[in-house]
């Protein structure tokens, strides 16, 4: 069910503290209610303080349990913001995000290890989101050991799972290819057991003919694990076929929001419009 | 891949090699007593057993060297260790909160140091505490704390803003988790520039203090001292002045080739640019 | 008006770029399409004669009567930027943030000839021609003021300043937002006189290019006008990689080609693509060469 920006749809959890409120397969998982985000850019003037930068405006987004939710915008639409706030890498200026019905505002990292055990991120560029001086062993365990769990031999199990040979383990990220770096970041994101993936743009930097082995894995362990996907992109036409429902930024703002398909067919905002026109498809030629 | 090792980081490790050399050989052999008084053996010219000649007190130039040399590394290792010890945890505590009090504290008593001269530093700690090598060791130590805390903060800035930091935040690492598994194993290669670098500085300080006798006590032998003994023969006995110039001048080379090598060897980005020239 | 004959470039053992020939017409805009590695962009350096130390062409290419390879620098120097200019991918760092836009578009001109004061006002008529608002206010402005968008445009400027007769993009598109990529491709089919134009990104070239050559290992696989090639690939890494780029509704699983693209000098011999190709046989261990009138592949086992 979609729920425009601002203005929760009535079947959205009304009241903070029933977080777990509905069927707990169904229910909400991730909440942002009227988020905003200000940053304040360096001082130029001894007397003034520095500009104040709206990075985010009043953002409100629900994603439910079992729901592959997708993120659209280009830069400087906010995108970035919205995903470090949901995953508590960044707290916001004003408003709400729950994870799970639990508050995620001023918590110190000790009080966060609940989300961390239960939302991982793959992030866009796996060359650099990859320590360049550790193995692909410790790479895949830290999730793991940063939590105080056993490794075991989770790592092995991992790799496999992503299509990786275990021998993979002792070697270092540069001896991979793009596509398999993505798949050591996959593998990583997966070693707690997550409830939530978070993927920031995790085909951008990879060559076309890898995109799809990557999308497809991912469909793949979102399927088999049951998995919660939030999926951030800033080609809605990847978003179309990962996603089910999708919130578009422009802005700072969610402009719109709905099943991706319905947003793909018919867009309501016109800078939903003006983005689908702008992609370029190879339909143009044929 | 193959492995282009560049001329100056040959030349470099050959050069502190030998001073290396030279210390270890004199733990268990020397030509000749360093500190053996020889009134016969005054100003004896080299050959005959004396390589080298002998000093007004008839010791053999050889051995002092080699056991300076010993003096030397001993200098270095320590004022290096302390510099290194204090300046790198400080740095990287200044660079992994760059907007805390604690950094901004850390970073203007580093200014303060830095803007201190290390020779004054040593003089004044030697005429409180008495001159000697260990004091000397320690001055040239502290007032090398701030060089290394700046390059280590600058190299932890550049580390801090990488993904891998945020991916490493994500999994839940804390704080002193990422600085011992991320940031040091980062930043690992400039500090190891700047100790060879701030090797060279510390042979030349200890030199400078023992020529001016706030450094190593006699008769400990010591490339300083023995320059400041041989000042007054300068003119009738050059020879006494030029071998411990020599090895001052070679080591500081020696450890300063080996710094830019590693700077060079070990920082992909430099070398890349040499790949694509 | 430009003809490459068998252009191989090689970094002292490895061949990364292997017998490419081509030509361009004059208003002719031809696409270039690889994924990393393909050896895509050092075919474009070595028409600019921008190689980097250490790596050589081999061949002939010829723009008119000009000749741009084996000719040394000082002749390639005077070619550049008024024959043949190049817009990079990435606009921030291929221009020089110490200085006006306006300045750095009027220092093209005046390094061929133009005098000072002419040059300052072609180069606000060409920050015209680029579409940039406002010209006069922008010629002023520093780099870093700019957008990302309005930064390329500039560099389109810099390009077009001397009236080439072909222009090469390497990316042009890739570091901007979908939306600024649009204008900026239409920009592009409307100014350039002559375009090779170089991406990863299919739907990009079929927006602009008539023409297309695909490149893999260093080697131009398949080539031919763009419709064709799109809607009936031969080779079978076109085949692939137009199928990977199609990206179907949800829930469905995405063609895939199998392995990744090996790092340089590690391709095959024979087909550079048949440790990827699932119709690979034994033919394919014998370089296929490139056959066809108008549309050409080098396949062994051709699609229909």
């Amino acid at each position: 069910m979609p729920s425009h920006a601002g203005t929760p749809a009535p079947d959205a959890v009304p009241d903070a503290d029933s977080g777990l409120a509905g069927s707990p397969e169904t229910g909400p998982l991730i909440e942002a209610r009227d988020v905003t985000r200000v940053y304040r850019r360096p001082r130029t003037s001894l007397t003034r303080p520095g500009e104040a930068v709206h990075a985010l405006n009043g953002v409100s987004l629900t994603v439910r349990r079992g729901e592959r939710f997708g993120i659209v915008g280009e830069s400087g639409s906010g995108k970035s913001t919205l995903l470090r706030l949901l995953c508590a890498l960044d707290q916001p200026t004003s408003g709400v995000i729950r994870f799970d019905g639990q508050d995620l505002a001023g918590r110190s990292e000790r009080r966060l290890r609940f989300l961390r055990r239960s939302l991982q991120i793959v992030f866009q560029d796996p060359m650099s989101s990859l320590d360049p001086r550790m193995r692909v062993r410790d790479l895949v365990a830290e999730p793991l050991v940063a939590l105080g769990e056993p490794v075991g031999g989770r790592v092995a199990d991992l790799l496999d799972e992503v299509g990786l040979p275990a021998s993979a383990a002792d070697r270092y990220p540069h001896q991979f290819s793009g596509g398999q770096r993505q798949r050591i970041a996959i593998a990583r994101a997966l070693a707690p057991r997550p409830k939530v993936l978070v993927a920031d743009e995790p085909v951008s930097a990879l060559d076309v003919s890898v995109r799809g082995q990557i999308l497809n894995l991912l469909a793949d362990l979102v399927d088999e694990l049951g998995l919660t996907l939030v999926f951030v992109s800033h080609d809605l036409s990847v978003v179309r076929h990962v996603c089910e429902t999708v919130a578009v930024m422009n802005g700072g703002e969610i402009v719109e929001t709905g099943p991706v398909d319905d947003v793909w067919a018919a867009p309501r905002h016109p800078y939903t419009r003006t983005l689908l026109e702008a992609v370029p498809t190879l339909e143009d030629v044929l | 891949m193959r492995l282009r090792v560049n001329a100056g980081l040959v030349a470099g490790a050959v050069l502190v090699g030998l001073v290396v050399l030279a210390a270890l050989v004199s733990f268990v052999w020397t030509p000749h007593d360093p500190t053996l008084v020889d009134a016969a053996g005054k100003l004896r010219d080299p050959g005959d057993g004396y390589l080298l000649g002998a000093d007004k007190f008839g010791r053999d130039t050889l051995s002092q060297l080699m056991v300076g040399a010993r003096t030397t590394l001993y200098v270095g290792i320590v004022a290096v260790g302390i510099a290194a010890l204090l300046g790198t945890p400080l740095g990287v505590i200044a660079g992994m909160t760059p907007y805390g009090w604690l950094s901004e504290l850390v970073m203007r008593v580093n200014d303060l140091v830095f803007a201190f001269p290390a020779l004054l530093l040593a003089v004044m700690l030697g005429a409180v505490y008495g001159a000697g090598t260990l004091t000397a060791m320690i001055a040239i130590g502290v007032a090398t704390v701030p060089a290394f805390a700046r390059v280590a903060r600058a190299a932890t800035l550049q580390v801090m803003v990488t993904d891998y930091i945020l991916a490493a935040r994500a999994a839940g690492r804390r704080g002193t988790a990422i600085a011992f598994r991320h940031v040091l194993p980062n930043i690992g290669s400039m500090l190891i520039v700047q100790a060879s670098v701030s090797f060279a500085i510390a042979i030349l300080a200890e030199a400078a203090l023992s020529f001016l006798g706030f450094g190593t006590r006699p008769p400990t032998p010591s490339w300083g001292r023995m320059l400041q003994e041989s000042q007054e023969l300068l003119f009738s006995t050059p020879r006494l002045a030029l071998w411990p110039g020599l090895a001052i001048a070679l080591a500081v080379l020696g450890f300063n080739l080996l710094g830019d090598g590693l700077r060079d060897h070990l920082d992909p980005k430099l070398r890349r640019i040499r790949a694509e020239r | 008006m430009l003809s490459v004959e068998g252009l191989s470039v090689s970094a002292e053992s490895v061949r990364l770029v292997r017998e490419v020939s081509f030509a361009i017409a004059p208003g002719e805009r031809v696409g270039l399409i690889g994924e990393s590695g393909s050896g895509k962009s050092l075919t474009a350096l070595a028409l600019m004669g921008l190689l980097p130390e250490g790596v050589t062409a081999t061949g002939t290419a010829r723009l008119r009567e000009h000749d741009l390879l084996g000719v040394p620098e000082g002749r390639l120097k005077r070619l550049r930027g008024r024959d043949v200019s190049m817009v990079f991918q990435e606009p921030m760092t291929a221009l020089n943030p110490l200085m006006r836009v306006g300045a750095q578009v009027a220092e093209v001109m005046t390094l061929h000839g133009e005098p000072a004061a002419r040059a300052r006002e072609r180069a606000v008529e060409l920050l015209d021609r680029v579409r940039l608002p406002r010209p006069g206010q922008i010629a002023r402005a520093y780099p870093h003021q700019l957008s990302g968008g309005q930064r390329q445009r500039v560099m389109l400027a810099i390009a077009l300043a001397n009236e080439p007769d072909l222009l090469i993009c390497d990316e042009p598109t890739t570091a901007l937002d979908v939306t600024v990529q649009k204008q900026m491709l239409e920009l592009i089919a409307e100014v350039a006189p002559a375009l090779l134009f170089i991406t990863h990104d299919l739907a990009v070239v079929a927006s602009i290019c008539e023409r297309v050559l695909v490149m893999y290992g260093g080697r131009v696989v398949e080539t031919g006008p763009i419709r064709e090639v799109f809607a009936r690939p031969r080779h079978r890494y076109t085949e692939g990689l137009l199928a990977a780029s199609r990206l179907t509704p949800r829930g469905t699983r995405l063609p895939t080609i199998q392995g990744s693209v090996p790092p340089a000098g590690r391709f095959p011999d024979g087909c550079v693509f048949r440790n990827r190709c699932p119709q690979a046989g034994p033919a394919c261990e014998t370089e296929p060469t490139l056959t066809g009138d108008g549309h050409a592949f080098a396949c062994w086992h051709p699609g229909a």
